[in-house]
């Protein structure tokens, strides 16, 4: 039995780890404005370097945090010298998505030496506990506690009394002056970089042995829990960023002891979103106004689109339509079948982050609405499977809408992490409503798909109607793209200030965006459903939302062509190669990184 | 230029680009060794960038910098910085969240003698005595003045052979425009060659030795600041009548 003690106990020791990766994320923010998705990641690989060292190299304790801090740094240097700086003079959002590549490259990387198997770490401390008030303490929570201490002083001593650490400063408030006055960039951002992955690495050693378990999903979560507490503290406020994270372990912990552990994820992206809704500067900051954040305008590569003659177009779309007429195999059909489905996501995404400039890292959220709402409307009211596709499309993009628009008024950065807070939310509804959502058991017995009172159980068949289904919505797209709306929309990424002043409306703009991308992605997530006739609340995942933006991405943002070329390269690529499984994120991971680096406007250019 | 003493920065034939925007157009401007120089312009004329060109924070698309005969060209900021350069950026730019002396002291960044920079804090103290109470105060709180001279503090603290500031009066009131101007004056006769940036074109010219006018990118009049003081052209050309002397 646990007592409101052992919960603060349990919220301020997880508070402490969580400490660990805000604060790095903090220093790294402060003086880059970036915010870093590869911390989870480095997080995982000290975990893992933990495991390698207690496991296999028998280190004692205090070697194997110094081994992990080390190996850490080394990883976060690497990043910073040979992912990062190469794109300082890029697009803004350039850094962002590389470090998006980054995680995904370093997940793989991790889960293909290591398995994904989850594995013991052993914390090589006696297995005692004392007791204190109400509760007990044992020694992983006096070290856990005695980590997050020792480096925050090591930290304050280190900012306040060394000359890089001055310098540290200096450039988090004022980049271009701390150049001014001889700081050189470089080097504060690999210290930066090198401190953040240390103690993010030494986090995940530490939560590993806290749970005695570590495995290759803890990245994802890692660097949402430390996006979650930097954001509360105040992006860039290093002490707020420990406070943040206590205040989040504590609200956790509680929140635990009375719904129950499938709530803690609820309640930190919920806290998150409050107070990007209500102070997006975080709890201590004085303002209530929007977070600096770059116009939107530099935000997205500017390009000149490739122009491709709509006979082409007619063309290609009538080479596919008449594929299935040839003897094609049942495989080709179904690789294609996947690529229109992530097409229409594309298009969804294409919309809302190129044509809108609202980078969306949560869109797969909209699929997943999309798709229980058909499925439970087809189960349970036995609506028509046609009908209850368009249903699923109209509940995302109302839904969606909806759970977006607190947001609106975020700019840039802020925009990716509510949506990915959001697309995290869905996701846990879905997990904890079981009454409506089945829950963690998911739906099964979807019907499959029918048009018209006709089954569509060929192959072909299926081919044909979500060609279409994505075709249609291309057309309509594109038309969009062409009027005034099109141009309303781009005027506001470009320079929202200077849009409002010509007295467009960004809510009812934005709200229109996503209202049309949602539908597009409900649509896509509604078909789904009834193709595979199961799914649950991990069905689509922030996998498949990052995969949507790096086929936005590779065909030019905005671009309706080129989410769809975007959609049939990713997607099939892999299938010509016959890459196994297991190695595809890598790639996708590492198409995403050259990109950025090499071609940020995408194969047809950005719109 | 009257017979011209040495050149200590030499910008020649300048052009510079934002994206397809051209900002400097063969631009060239002479600072000699021990002298005051004033670049006179109007809004968007391409002042500020001038200054960002000198410091290395934009590159021109081409064209020679030079100073002390060395070029700038492809040198990074903190390396220009290290050449003897201090600058006053435009808004002072202070970082906010230090302090008053943590602000002064970064300007000494590239300084490895302690002894003697805990010295220049306290010359700086008394030629800005004010400051000398403000020391734990966060800079961010200060008045613009004292701001102000903050940032000429933190200039000083490099002991660079030249600084450029932007518009150093901007935003100030009268009183404190005048102390800023004989300020300059002072650090430039302790041997600091200055090169600044002003809209102020009358007081500018007090304490100029020459001057440059900058319209839209090109240099439309240059020359002592005493003949320029005078000259009909620049009253009609850049002072619009507004400013009269
Ligand atoms: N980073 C930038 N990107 C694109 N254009 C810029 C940038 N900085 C300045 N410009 C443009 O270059 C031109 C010159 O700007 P600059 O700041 O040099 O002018 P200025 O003479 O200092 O003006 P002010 O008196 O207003 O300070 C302006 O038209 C400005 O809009
Ligand atoms: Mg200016």
């Amino acid at each position: 039995m646990s007592s409101w003690f052992d919960y603060t106990i349990n919220g301020l020791i997880i508070g402490n780890v969580y400490a660990l990766v805000a604060v790095g994320l903090a220093l790294i923010f402060g003086v880059s404005r970036l915010i870093n998705f590869a911390q989870g990641s480095i997080y995982l690989v000290g975990a893992y370097i933990g495991w390698v060292a207690v496991m296999q190299l028998h280190t004692p304790l205090p070697l194997t945090i110094i081994v992990v801090a080390a190996a850490a740094a080394l990883v976060g240097l690497v990043i910073e010298r040979f992912g990062l700086r190469p794109l300082q003079n890029s697009v803004r959002i350039a850094p962002l998505l590389a470090t998006i590549g980054i995680s995904f490259v370093l997940d793989q990387l991790v889960m293909l030496t290591f398995s994904p198997n989850p594995r013991a770490l052993p914390s090589q401390l006696p297995d005692v506990r004392f007791q204190l008030g109400g509760g007990t303490i044992g020694p992983l929570d006096l070290l856990i506690a005695g980590v997050g201490i020792t480096s925050a002083l090591l930290l304050f001593v280190f900012l306040r009394y060394s000359k890089l650490g001055w310098a540290v400063r200096a450039a988090s408030q004022d980049r271009d002056a701390a150049m001014q006055m001889g700081v050189d960039v470089n080097r504060v951002n690999q210290a930066v970089f090198g401190i953040a992955a240390a103690l993010g690495g030494v986090s995940g050693m530490l939560v590993g042995m806290y749970y005695n378990q570590i495995d290759t999903a803890m990245s994802l979560q890692a660097t949402l829990k430390g996006v979650v507490a930097e954001v509360v503290g105040g992006a860039g406020n290093v002490p707020g960023a420990v406070i943040g994270s206590l205040l989040l372990g504590l609200v956790e912990s509680y929140g635990v002891a009375v719904f129950g552990t499938s709530y803690r994820n609820l309640f930190a992206f919920l806290l998150l979103v409050v107070v990007l809704v209500l102070r997006p500067n975080g709890l201590f900051a004085s303002t209530r106004q929007a977070p600096p954040e770059p116009l939107t305008g530099t935000f997205i590569a500017p390009s000149r689109p490739l122009r491709i003659p709509r006979w082409a177009l007619a063309v290609a779309a009538a080479i596919f339509a008449v594929l299935p007429l040839f003897p094609v195999s049942f495989y080709v059909l179904q690789t294609l079948i996947n690529a229109w489905l992530l097409g229409m996501l594309a298009l969804s995404l294409t919309l809302v982050a190129g044509t809108m400039g609202q980078v969306s890292l949560g869109h797969a959220a909209l699929l997943a609405i999309g798709a229980y709402t058909s499925a439970l409307l087809s189960l349970t009211l036995n609506v028509p499977v046609g009908l209850a596709i368009v249903g699923g499309g109209l509940m995302s993009a109302a839904l969606g809408t909806l759970l977006i628009s607190p947001s609106f008024r975020l700019r840039g950065h802020y925009v990716s992490i509510a949506t990915l807070a959001i697309g995290e939310i869905v996701s846990l509804v879905i997990l904890n409503w079981e009454s409506v959502t089945r829950g963690p058991i998911g739906i099964s017995g979807i019907p499959p798909l029918t048009l018209f009172g006709y089954d569509l159980i060929s192959p072909s068949s299926v081919y044909w109607f979500s060609l279409a289904v994505m075709v249609v919505l291309a057309l309509l797209q594109g038309r969009l793209l062409t009027s005034h709306l099109g141009r309303s929309f781009r005027a506001i990424r470009d320079d929202d200030i200077a849009a409002r002043a010509y007295g467009l409306s960004l809510n009812r703009y934005k709200s229109l965006a996503f209202i049309f991308g949602g539908f597009a992605a409900g649509v896509s997530g509604g078909i789904a459903a009834h193709l595979y006739s199961y799914i649950n609340h991990e069905t689509f995942n922030t996998q498949q939302s990052i995969l949507a933006l790096t086929v936005v991405i590779l065909g030019g943002l905005g671009n309706v062509v080129g989410a769809i070329v975007g959609s049939v390269a990713l997607v099939g690529l892999p299938e010509v190669f016959r890459i196994a499984a297991e190695y595809r994120i890598l790639i996708y991971g590492i198409v995403l990184l050259l990109l950025v680096r090499f071609r940020p406007q995408g194969l047809l250019g950005t719109i | 230029m009257t017979s011209a003493p040495e050149a200590l920065l030499a910008l020649s034939n300048v052009n510079t680009f934002y994206g397809q925007a051209q900002v400097h157009f063969d631009l060239s401007i002479t600072v000699a060794r021990g002298h005051i120089v004033c670049l006179l312009g109007g809004n968007a004329s391409g002042k500020s960038t001038t200054m960002k060109i000198i410091l290395g924070l934009v590159k021109p698309r081409s064209g020679e910098v030079t100073f002390d005969s060395a070029s700038l060209i492809g040198l990074s900021t903190p390396q220009i910085v290290r050449r003897g350069i201090a600058s006053v950026p435009e808004a002072r730019r202070l970082f906010a969240d230090m302090s008053v002396r943590e602000n002064i002291l970064m300007g000494a960044f590239v300084r490895n003698d302690r002894d003697a920079v805990a010295q220049d804090l306290d010359r700086m103290l008394t030629l800005f005595p004010k400051l000398g109470q403000r020391l734990a105060q966060r800079a961010g709180s200060l008045s613009g003045g004292e701001q102000q001279m903050v940032a000429m503090a933190r200039a000083l603290m490099s002991r660079p052979r030249m600084i450029v500031m932007d518009e150093p009066t901007m935003g100030l009131s009268p009183l404190y425009v005048d102390r800023v101007l004989e300020l300059i004056r002072t650090i430039n006769q302790d041997g600091v060659s200055v090169f600044m940036v002003e809209q102020n074109a009358s007081l500018a010219l007090e304490i100029a030795h020459e001057a440059y006018v900058l319209q839209t990118g090109k240099i439309v009049l240059s020359g002592p600041a005493r003949a320029l003081k005078d000259d009909p052209r620049i009253r009609d050309a850049y002072l619009g009548g507004s400013e009269a002397a």
